[in-house]
């Protein structure tokens, strides 16, 4: 990341505008799509799920890291907060989930100008975060079903409804709300909405061939990759300059030592829960036994 | 007299700039000068204002040579923070800078941020100062334009400065609050002994308001004088497209003054023209609009009431039991304060929203049973913010919009006159939103014009222009007529009420209080005052001196008085 | 055509105030909402996570009952529960039905049914929390336990900004409507109208992104005037401004209460 450092410098003030133009403009989006009903046909819902565009144009033509927490935070305010539906823990989850996986399509992008790049890294963003958000959904069940291979047929039904949720969202939403208005705006604000903000289009002199990046185990690595760098640029390079540099280790460093031991104690927890069901395997049967008997 | 800020030999280039924005400036402002600065376009002013609270050099990494010193402290060498405890600024788009969701809250945002514990008071002192009481909870978004004008400068005093820098007031607000304003800056100016910065090009406000004007040209100060001084200064302000006063502006043009003795006030001109006693006795025509009603009719609006929701879920009363004809070849202004009903009378007519009692008919057409693009192939509507009209990533793409959805054939024909009468054909490729605004406003005109209505609807066309642009667009305004069946303005410039219209119409209260030409507008004081209507300064002057008939622009006062004066032979200078 | 009207009545800029100011000056009278931020953290952060782990039947159900008590308490509007309920049975009214296409019976009902009793718990906690905190309430808690001082910077923002945006959008939408044309014909299910507005409103972004790049020149330069950043990096700030958080006798009160329930429920269903 190192690399991405030395191609684009930015103040704390740029860092600052380009945080909260894509708040604000992804915000917008999201209250407008939450407020917009939506076709249910049974479990198909052929919804407005998100205009994942709008950050997905700002990651690729700016910092990817600013563009996506300001989004990530602009849906959690503008979309539920202010609209009276915060909803806690999920909230979170959804955060995470959308910055990583907008700052990943960000910096997998070098050259705005270069279409096919922009497009796989939109339809990438897409299947990023929707993954993330399917696998979040079947853990849960996984979590809250007590044996959840004991039951028939239900682990398979929420694989195929949430396989068949991600699907939906990629291919609809995916490529109506990404790929294509993100192919149309790139090109088009690419050199004319950085001077608005007092500064330099991203430079294009480093590129690195596709075929590369597209073959499987790479994609793996890359995204592997991509999560400790986006955790490291969350950490250290964090500051919207040295300000905010001091700012975001005292203090966005402390939530996020917060969060992680969250996370720690939700390991250990699961961890936990899983040796006790393991030690009362016995004991529980003895209780089916005794409500069959 | 203290010196508070002194600049020593600045020059300044903005980053990726291709030439120095400001060079070898240098200028000292005194403790409690009440100071315009002037100049046309891209002459400097902004930058240099910003000079004075550090954002250049530290927020605008520019090349940045020279010294700037601000209460003794110089830039270069204090923070940004530290230096707006002794510089506040109210930017020209104002409503962006009000940050925070409540009025308290944005008032006190900086004492706050700055660790004040008694943040609340300081807000609080700040409001009283500005005279924006009563709103404290409420949130920045129900307040008016000129109450959120109001807070921006509360908060710039908040911090307590000395100095307060004010980028273009009248830009944004109505003429009755860019006066509000001024007299704010005043008090602030002459009893708290506030050092003030305006940036201004309404010399009308400067000469009523300021004590010291500063003019640049090209990054350079060509001079600062006293506002007496330099307002008589004709050449150099026009050669910077600077208009003076119009009283000033007219007796230059007669000529019988000598630089130095031109009027820059209306009671000044007062003294110096002559009283026009030869006029035959003042008669005010009543409005006489009825007798042209023979005409076809273009728009119908019967019994027309309106209002809409409020934040309060109570509902506000727009429009009251409105009657209004609108003929073929009217040119209607459409004039009254804010918040007379002018919007949403145009709005009913684009049937953009529908009438709560009554009907309104747009060649015949009932505007509920036809939705809005419909209407549009009758009506056009321009905004007031021409960026609201750009939906395109070029002027070109824009204008032709209408058309290419249309599929009319030989629309690049059409497009190419339009682009051509409203001087934009070196401009078609340009993106709309990153050009001038007077060049935003013609490109605005010209996507109206390109959809061939019969009808156009303008809201405030020629607000936030500088006098010069304002000029150009008040003709392509005028050259209108030919093409347009019948045009409506709604404006607060009277100026082009006065040059344009042949019909005008004062609203107020969601009333039609007043439907009649120009004589029997501005004949009528009493009408004006209650309308909250200021008619342009040369029209004061030639009604204070009993001219009759009115002059209602500068060359018509002058002409008027050339041949008042001519047969009597007292004026007898050659031109 | 109607539909579209009231859809647009309903996107008004007079309708979205309202409803924001419905929520900022929503519930302030609850008991709960009388409570420090924080306690309603701590009792959310259990509340709202622990159901996950428990597959005690009694417990879950006193928890539920807990639940559905405080949900009365916070004054929440009976619709919002409603759509809640709906929205749980649906899901598992889903799951239900394509267990059934991979071999599964009766048996599944009643897992689900657990499973959706735990949703129900943790979605009714949080309802239960977040309804009784304004956004001003919840962006001072957030900002105590130590989130940054710009996230509670952006939700101030938003209600600052909101409206002014949503009208800018409105009004360039109106522009593509009143210049563009829409499709003659509605198509099957109304697909060409649908798809019609829905492009218009994709390249609506367009104009505003710029605008409002515009926008965030400005108001970047006046928060360096304004010293938001000296605040971000002065502890002491933080401090002023949230001198008027404090626990109270209450606060221990519902997070002691609570514990005796929950410790009450857990030796009660474990006998």
């Amino acid at each position: 990341m190192s690399k991405m450092k030395e191609r684009y410098v930015l103040t704390q003030s740029q860092k600052m505008m380009v945080f909260i133009l894509s708040m604000s403009l992804y915000g917008l989006s999201n209250m407008i799509t939450e407020l917009v009903p939506s076709i249910q046909l049974g479990p198909i819902e052929l919804s407005i799920e998100y205009f994942a565009f709008i950050p997905l144009t700002l990651c690729i033509l700016f910092h990817p890291l600013y563009a996506a927490i300001g989004a990530a935070l602009g849906e959690v305010i503008f979309g539920e907060i202010m609209l009276g539906q915060f909803g806690g823990f999920g909230e979170l989850e959804k955060f995470i989930a959308f910055s990583l996986a907008m700052f990943i399509a960000g910096s997998l992008v070098n050259d705005p100008t270069n279409k096919r790049q922009v497009g796989i890294a939109a339809i990438i963003g897409v299947v990023i975060h929707q993954a993330i958000s399917s696998v979040v959904d079947i853990g849960k069940v996984w979590i809250g079903v007590e044996e959840l291979e004991a039951v028939p047929g239900l682990a398979e039904s929420v694989v195929v409804i949430e396989g068949f949720a991600f699907l939906n969202d990629v291919l609809f939403s995916g490529i109506l709300f990404a790929l294509l208005p993100t192919l149309y705006l790139v090109p088009r604000l690419y050199g004319k909405i950085e001077p608005l903000l007092g500064m330099k289009p991203r430079n294009n002199t480093i590129k690195f061939s596709m075929k590369e990046v597209i073959a499987p185990r790479l994609i793996v690595v890359g995204i592997l990759l991509a999560c400790a760098a986006f955790f490291f640029e969350f950490l250290s390079e964090a500051g919207f300059n040295y300000e905010w540099e001091a700012d975001f280790l005292e203090i966005f460093g402390s939530w996020f030592i917060w969060v992680s031991i969250a996370v720690a104690f939700l390991v250990a927890l699961i961890t936990v829960v899983v040796m006790i069901k393991n030690k009362n395997n016995s004991s529980n049967d003895n209780d089916n036994e005794r409500l069959s008997s | 007299m203290t010196k508070q800020i002194q600049l020593k030999q600045v020059n300044f280039q903005y980053p990726g700039g291709k030439s120095n924005v400001l060079k070898d400036v240098s200028l000292e402002i005194n403790k409690g000068e009440f100071l315009a600065i002037i100049g046309g376009n891209g002459s400097g002013k902004s930058t240099l204002c910003k000079l004075l609270n550090g954002l250049i050099p530290h927020y605008y990494v520019g090349d940045f040579t020279g010294q700037v010193i601000v209460n003794g402290l110089v830039t270069t060498d204090h923070k940004v923070a530290e230096l707006s405890h002794h510089v506040g600024y109210v930017y020209q788009d104002f409503e962006n800078q009000l940050v925070s969701p409540r009025v308290l809250e944005d008032a006190s945002f900086a004492p706050l941020n700055f660790g004040f514990p008694d943040y609340i008071q300081r807000g609080k002192r700040a409001l009283d100062l500005v005279g924006l009481h009563g709103h404290d909870d409420e949130f920045v978004w129900q307040l008016s334009g000129g109450q959120k004008h109001q807070l921006a400068l509360a908060g710039a005093v908040s911090l307590n400065p000395d100095i307060l820098i004010i980028d273009e007031p009248v830009a944004q607000l109505d003429p009755f609050h860019a006066e509000e304003v001024y007299k704010i800056l005043e008090m602030l100016n002459k009893d708290h002994g506030k050092t003030i910065i305006v940036i201004e090009h309404h010399t009308e406000f400067i000469a009523e308001f300021c004590d010291q004007v500063v003019l640049m040209d090209a990054g350079q100060i060509i001079w600062k004088k006293q506002t007496n001084d330099a307002l008589k200064e004709v050449d150099h302000l026009l050669a910077s497209k600077i208009y003076p006063p119009q009283v000033t502006q007219a007796a230059y043009q007669c000529g019988q003054f000598k630089n130095n003795e031109l009027p820059v006030r209306l009671e000044e001109a007062l003294n110096q023209f002559p009283i026009q006693l030869n006029n035959h006795k003042d008669e005010f025509p009543r409005s006489n609009y009825s007798h042209l009603a023979e005409r076809d009719k273009l728009v119908e609006l019967k019994q027309v009431s309106f209002s809409y929701k409020m934040v309060n879920r109570s509902r506000k009363k727009v429009l009251k039991d409105i009657n209004l004809d609108i003929h073929h070849g009217d040119l209607v202004a459409l004039v009254g304060n804010n918040g007379a009903g002018k919007s949403s009378l145009m709005r009913l007519i684009t049937g953009l929203v529908k009438p709560e009692k009554g009907n309104v008919y747009v060649e015949g057409k009932n505007t509920r049973n036809y939705s809005p693009e419909k209407l549009a192939d009758t009506v056009t509507y321009i905004y007031q913010n021409p960026e609201e009209m750009f939906i395109e990533d070029c002027v070109r793409k824009d204008v032709e919009f209408y058309l290419k959805a249309r599929k009319v054939p030989g629309y690049e024909k059409i497009v190419e006159d339009v682009l051509r009468q409203f001087d934009l054909t070196d401009l078609q490729d340009n993106d709309s939103r990153l050009m001038s605004g007077g060049q935003q406003r013609r490109a605005s005109l010209a996507i109206g014009v390109a959809m061939e209505p019969s009808i156009i609807l303008l809201d405030e066309p020629t607000a936030n222009l500088d006098i010069a642009t304002r000029k150009h667009i008040t003709k392509l305004i005028d050259s209108l007529k030919e093409q347009i069946i019948s045009v409506i303005i709604a404006t607060h410039d009277m100026q082009l009420v006065a040059e344009w219209a042949n019909r005008i119409i004062v609203l107020h209260e969601g009333e039609v209080i007043h439907d009649g030409d120009r004589e029997s507008v501005f004949s009528n004081v009493s009408l004006l005052e209650l309308a909250g209507l200021k008619p342009p300064q040369i029209l004061e002057l030639s009604r204070k001196l009993h001219m009759s008939p009115l002059a209602y622009t500068v060359e018509e006062f002058v002409h008027a008085l050339k041949k008042e004066e001519n047969p009597s032979g007292i004026y007898t200078e050659i031109i | 055509m109607e539909y579209t009207r009231k859809l647009s009545e309903k996107l008004s800029v007079e309708q979205v105030k309202i409803e924001l100011l419905n929520t900022a000056y929503g519930n302030g009278h609850t008991f709960l909402a009388k409570l420090d931020p924080r306690t309603l953290f701590i009792w959310y952060l259990f509340f709202g996570m622990a159901p996950w782990f428990i597959h005690n039947k009694p417990v879950l159900i006193g928890l539920l009952v807990f639940m559905v008590i405080t949900t009365i308490t916070a004054k929440i509007s009976p619709l919002i529960i409603l759509i809640l309920c709906l929205g749980l049975l649906g899901q598992g009214g889903y799951l239900l039905i394509a267990s059934w296409f991979f071999g599964g019976d009766l048996s599944v009902i009643l897992p689900l049914i657990i499973l959706t009793m735990k949703v129900s718990i943790i979605s009714l906690a949080s309802i239960t929390v977040f309804c009784s905190m304004d956004p001003e309430k919840l962006s001072n808690g957030l900002l105590k336990i130590g989130v940054p001082g710009q996230v509670s910077f952006s939700i101030a923002y938003g209600y600052r900004m909101l409206p002014s945006l949503l009208e800018e959008y409105h009004h360039v939408f109106l522009s593509f409507r009143l210049r563009g044309k829409a499709p003659m014909k509605h198509g099957f299910l109304y697909w060409r109208t649908i798809g019609y507005f829905a492009k218009i409103a994709v390249l609506s972004f367009y104009p505003l992104l710029l605008s409002t790049a515009k926008r965030a020149r400005t108001t970047v330069e006046a928060l360096e005037l304004k010293g938001s950043f000296y605040a971000f990096n002065h502890p002491k700030v933080k401090k002023i401004k949230l001198a008027h958080l404090s626990f109270r006798s209450r606060d221990y009160m519902f997070l002691a209460f609570s514990a005796l329930y929950v410790f009450t429920l857990f030796v009660a269903g474990n006998i």
